[in-house]
């Protein structure tokens, strides 16, 4: 679903050229749920984005659900994204003038899909927030707000989600709650999921962790009993 | 297993890839449905309102001035009792008539004679003018049938058989509605009696010599007065709706080379110079009024813009993740505005239309005219600016919003890499010339403002690289308020430029329209003040002077100084015959108008045989009204001609020594005070030893002064005063004047019969006239500078607005590290007087750089340093940009710091 072919990212600084990305190589089936671990600057982030198109590679090559993404330019990605594609955020990143259901509808709708108000309240009835529909961001409390972009993130059926630490702003219980939720809809849609998070507790209930140092992956391995199983 | 199935997908995925476009329909509902949402939501509220009052001001101002210029050209064409006039000495080519008729226009025709009326028990001198059926083409008679009473108007002159008096006449010859006079050999009815007429100031000497007596043209051939030779002056008189009819007409009368010199064409402009300069005055203030009306709403919808797209970049990004591609982004944002701008048009223009109605209902005291329908242009106008305005200031930020990365959902940190932040300002100033241009479709108006904002961007970037390169430390410099703010200033410098520019720019355009408003009403207050006088008097003789005086004080009447009047000419100067190259430079033209009342001279002498010599009058702008003696007075300009000179003790009122000095308390003969203009126009210098020729005498006096005068405050004005003593032993009569409201004009009958000699000029229905032109003139301006203020205060408020954003997110980490709300409140206080007060410096330069070039090559004034505003400027500044920014910037410190840093504002 998921093949990377010696990525690499540079980026240019006042003081030379910083590499964060060296070399990765990296295969993801489809249906896999992976975690991607690491300290603060290690670079996963920057993998993530790279992996589900959001920026270019400086060499190297991602291919996504058999695209190439060094052959497309931004708005084939962009394409590609809407088609295959779902993310959830560290932080959430609602619209604050949509409300929650106006959010869940937004991909659907980009989609051209005439009954986007229909599915999005089944999928705001599936995170537990059927009565919230017609709040706004600021009035929902934060494990609220990323239930809200759960349920936006699969409003398409996307093929892959990725997750950017989804339960980074949130407290430890909220925070378990919501992995419950993500885990639980990812069987459900049987969707390949790539989380990045720097929670080692998060990262075992995925299929495989791998982890990186200084944009180097230095280990890849199989989580016994996760929770994928 | 999985390579064998790669490629024959990507190959389908890749067509799909490339061709999938969503459907238009589907992305401009997307786009309705952002835009209603982003409205309920509160995001669009700012730009829409900066797009509907760009539509409401510049609809409304427009309505306004094109009906008030529409009505202001209609009621100064009353002046003239028609559109076009062609006069000239004696007989008038009927062809023209023809030609007028021919081309559609409507025609009458008028005759002015002097002539002696008789009754039973009077008799007494009047300024006759025969009138045809058609006569007033523009304007009303106002007749009663009582004297001395307001009057009703009618559109028509007296029928044949009848002759119309003005009031005093009446009671000179002892007459009443009804009664019979005689004028020359026909003895007529006396139909009614005349209040007003529309064109009685727009004659000549002929028509101010006496009460008015108006008789039908049928008649005059009865009367057998008007004979080969006599003095009478015709005129045609040619009226349309249609301007461009009017002007081909004129063209065509301006082409016929043998009647140049003789005939002569005018319209009002022509016709009364301070009609015509308040008029073209009132038009460039209100154009400018607009024009700043423009440019503000511009600059408001460029920050609401701004501050939308800024809040836009997390939307976008979003939208990318999903799979928008910039082309769908742009047309999504494209959509939006377009849809917004057509609303905020009906609802501008709507409110636009009720924004003039207001005033129009503020200004029906004052407006004493009924304003002609508006046209439909106003409306175009008011639409065609806000499409501009947004094309010029909204879309560039918006269409910037298509290049924000969508990896700014990780990151958001990174924003517009791709389009440099300039673009959108150098659409915007492009498109602000482009409006100041195609509004004023005036090249100096607009090269002036592009000079002067380019200006202010030169000299801000200057201070702002000064301030940058005197930042030696870093850090926030959180101790105390005045370092927090010094620093703060310093960290948002591009962004605090930008801001000082709006708020200068602002600031600015307030400054100019009010400062141009104060000195244009008070140049004309002072030109015609309530009390000017409105009669003159002349060839009053030394003996008659303290009996006019008498008279006067008896009376109530009103009198002023007695000027000797003596006619000269300069022979020599240091002894050698000046012989100056150039006319007179038109600024003194109408000094000449003045002086030129020679060509006025044999006028008098047929009227008065009897009288003395030199009647003639130095009677300021007396003569302007008469532009056939202006026409000539131009022929004869460049040849030494005769002056009307005086002596006088003190110097006269509105007249101002610019070199050497007046004669002091010792006075001397020998002395001459020469106008400026005038003393170019010989190459003087003080200290020059002219020569004159006064009553055959040669008599020598030295220049010590050099005067400005005031020539349109219709008062005597001379260009050339004697120190006294230097020529009285000559021989002179006086010239003197006197206020006298409508009800005592009466007394001019008791006068002229105590002092038979005596020539009263009456110019009190040119005075109201002109007064009442003015008043309208001045309340529209009045008006505009308010709306053009309003303007102003939604701008300064949405600039400050604009950087809300940034300032919360700095004051809530500020706070949360323990900074009170005391300090940060006095920080941004600080910080905003800091930035009001340069602002308004700069504004106060800038206003007073345009000022002197708008006034000294548009509105024709003098140019004078207003020392009080290069205090109150940046002051003024300070005030309102402190007051407005922590009005607003309050919240800053009043929501919790949590809130602000997760981002629920």
């Amino acid at each position: 679903m998921i093949r990377t072919e010696h990525l690499t990212k540079s980026v240019n600084t006042s003081e030379g050229v910083l590499t964060i990305l060296k070399g990765i190589n990296l295969s993801i089936d489809a249906g896999e749920a992976v975690a991607i671990v690491g300290a603060s600057g290690s670079g996963k982030s920057t993998l993530l984005g790279l992996m589900a198109g959001l920026d270019g590679s400086s060499s190297g090559d991602v291919f996504l659900d058999g695209h190439s993404l060094a052959s497309l330019d931004e708005e084939q990605r962009a394409v590609l994204r809407g088609q295959v594609v779902g993310f959830v955020f560290q932080s959430f990143q609602l619209l604050p003038s949509l409300t929650a259901l106006e959010n869940v509808m937004l991909p659907i709708e980009l989609k051209g899909d005439a009954e986007a108000n229909e599915k999005a309240k089944q999928l705001l009835e599936r995170v537990g927030l059927a009565e919230r529909g017609h709040h706004y961001p600021n009035q929902l409390s934060g494990g609220e707000q990323q239930r809200v972009a759960i349920a936006r993130a699969f409003a398409t059926q996307a093929k892959i989600l990725f997750a950017d630490e989804p339960t980074g702003n949130l407290d430890t219980a909220t925070g378990s709650k919501i992995a419950d939720l993500l885990f639980d809809l990812n069987r459900e849609f049987t969707t390949t999921l790539v989380l990045v998070t720097h929670d080692e507790r998060l990262a075992k209930r995925c299929g495989r962790s791998v982890k990186l140092v200084a944009g180097e992956i230095v280990s890849g391995e199989t989580n016994e009993g996760t929770a994928v199983a | 297993m999985v390579k064998q199935m790669r490629e024959p997908r990507l190959h389908s995925m890749r067509a799909s890839v490339l061709s999938d476009k969503k459907p238009l329909s589907n992305l401009l509902g997307l786009a309705m449905r952002l835009l209603w949402r982003d409205w309920t939501g509160g995001e669009l509220r700012l730009l829409f309102f900066a797009l509907v009052m760009a539509v409401t001001s510049v609809t409304g101002i427009a309505l306004f001035t094109d009906r008030l210029e529409k009505a202001l050209i209609l009621e100064s064409a009353n002046m003239l009792a028609a559109d076009r006039i062609v006069s000239g000495r004696g007989l008038l080519p009927e062809e023209v008539l023809e030609e007028g008729r021919v081309r559609g226009l409507r025609t009458a025709e008028t005759l002015s004679f002097t002539s002696m009326a008789f009754s039973g028990s009077g008799n007494m001198l009047v300024a006759a003018k025969a009138v045809t059926d058609t006569y007033p083409l523009r304007g009303e008679v106002i007749v009663a049938e009582e004297a001395f009473i307001r009057g009703t108007p009618i559109q028509n002159g007296p029928p044949v058989g009848e002759v119309w008096l003005e009031s005093r006449a009446l009671s000179a010859l002892g007459v009443e509605v009804g009664d019979s006079v005689f004028i020359g050999e026909a003895e007529l009815r006396v139909g009614k009696i005349i209040i007003a007429e529309p064109d009685r100031s727009g004659g000549g000497m002929v028509d101010n010599a006496g009460p008015r007596l108006m008789l039908h043209m049928d008649d005059v051939e009865q009367t057998n007065v008007v004979q080969v030779g006599s003095r009478i002056s015709y005129r045609y008189l040619f009226a349309d709706d249609d301007q461009q009819k009017l002007n081909d007409f004129e063209s065509w009368f301006r082409g016929q080379e043998q009647w140049l010199g003789k005939y002569y064409i005018r319209d009002v402009r022509d016709e009364s110079e301070e009609v015509s300069e308040a008029l073209n005055r009132a038009e460039s203030f209100l154009l400018l009024g607009s024009l700043f009306a423009v440019l503000l709403a511009g600059i408001a919808i460029a920050l609401a813009a701004k501050r939308y797209s800024e809040r836009h970049y997390d939307y976008v990004a979003i939208l990318k993740t999903f799979g928008c591609t910039s082309s769908q982004i742009a047309t999504i944002y494209l959509a939006i505005q377009i849809v917004l701008a057509a609303i905020a048009i009906v609802v501008g223009s709507l409110l636009g239309y009720l924004v003039h109605q207001g005033i129009l209902l503020l200004l029906e005291s004052v407006l004493l005219i009924s304003l002609p329908a508006a046209g439909f242009q106003p409306y175009v106008i008011g639409s065609l600016t806000a499409f501009i305005c947004l094309l010029a200031f909204a879309l560039p930020p918006l269409l910037a919003l298509r290049e924000t990365p969508p990896l700014r959902v990780l990151r958001k940190d990174i924003s517009q890499q791709k389009i440099s932040a300039r673009i959108p300002y150098i659409f915007g100033i492009l498109g602000a010339i482009f409006l100041v241009y195609w509004y004023s479709q005036n090249f100096y108006l607009t090269s002036v403002l592009v000079i002067v904002i380019v200006g202010i961007a030169g000299f801000l970037s200057i201070i702002s690289y000064l301030f940058l390169r005197s930042s030696g430390s870093v850090g926030m410099k959180a101790g105390s308020a005045w370092k927090l703010a010094m620093t703060a200033a310093r960290r948002r410098r591009t962004q605090n430029v930008l801001q000082v520019m709006v708020f200068s720019v602002t600031i600015m355009s307030l400054l100019i329209l009010t400062l141009l408003r104060t000195d244009l009403i008070d140049d004309w207050q002072a030109q015609l003040p309530e009390d000017t006088p409105n009669h003159f008097m002349m060839n009053i003789s030394q003996n008659q002077i303290e009996g006019i005086e008498a008279f006067f004080n008896e009376n109530g009447v009103e009198g002023n100084a007695f000027y000797p009047l003596i006619s000269a000419r300069v022979n020599t100067v240091n002894g050698v015959i000046p012989q100056p190259e150039e006319d007179l430079e038109s600024s003194s033209e109408r000094g000449n108008l003045t002086e030129n009342a020679g060509a006025e001279e044999s006028q008098y002498e047929e009227i008065r045989a009897s009288i003395d010599a030199q009647p003639s009058a130095a009677a300021g702008n007396l003569d302007a009204p008469d532009s056939e003696a202006a026409e000539e007075g131009r022929r004869v300009r460049g040849s030494l001609s005769r002056r009307q000179v005086t002596w006088a003790d003190e110097l006269p009122d509105d007249n101002r020594i610019t070199a050497g000095s007046w004669w002091g308390e010792d006075i001397k003969p020998g002395y001459v005070s020469i106008e400026e203009d005038y003393a170019d126009w010989l190459d003087l210098e003080l200290g020059d030893s002219l020569e004159f020729e006064v009553n055959q005498q040669i008599i020598s006096a030295e220049v010590s002064s050099f005067r400005s005068v005031r020539w349109d405050n219709m008062q005597p004005n001379f260009f050339i005063i004697f120190s006294p003593g230097t020529i009285d032993h000559l021989g002179s009569t006086f010239l003197s004047t006197a206020l006298m409201e409508r009800e005592q004009k009466i007394l001019l009958n008791d006068l002229i019969q105590l002092f038979p000699t005596i020539v009263v000029i009456e110019i009190d229905a040119l005075i109201e006239q002109v007064q009442t032109i003015i008043a309208q003139v001045t309340s529209a301006i009045e008006l505009i500078s308010v709306l053009v203020l309003l303007c102003g205060g939604l701008v300064l408020l949405s600039c400050v607005n604009a950087t809300l954003d940034e300032r919360f997110h700095e004051n809530a980490i500020l706070r949360t590290l323990g900074a009170g709300k005391k300090l940060i409140l006095s920080s941004l206080l600080i910080e905003f007087a800091m930035i009001g007060f340069v602002a308004g410096l700069i504004a106060t330069m800038g206003a007073e750089a345009s000022l002197y070039y708008l006034q000294e090559e548009i509105f024709e004034q003098e140019f004078n340093f207003h020392y009080w505003v290069w205090l109150a400027g940046p002051l003024l500044g300070m005030l309102i940009i402190a007051g407005l920014g922590v009005n607003s910037t309050r919240q800053v410190v009043s929501i919790s710091p949590l809130n602000v840093l997760r981002k629920v504002v």
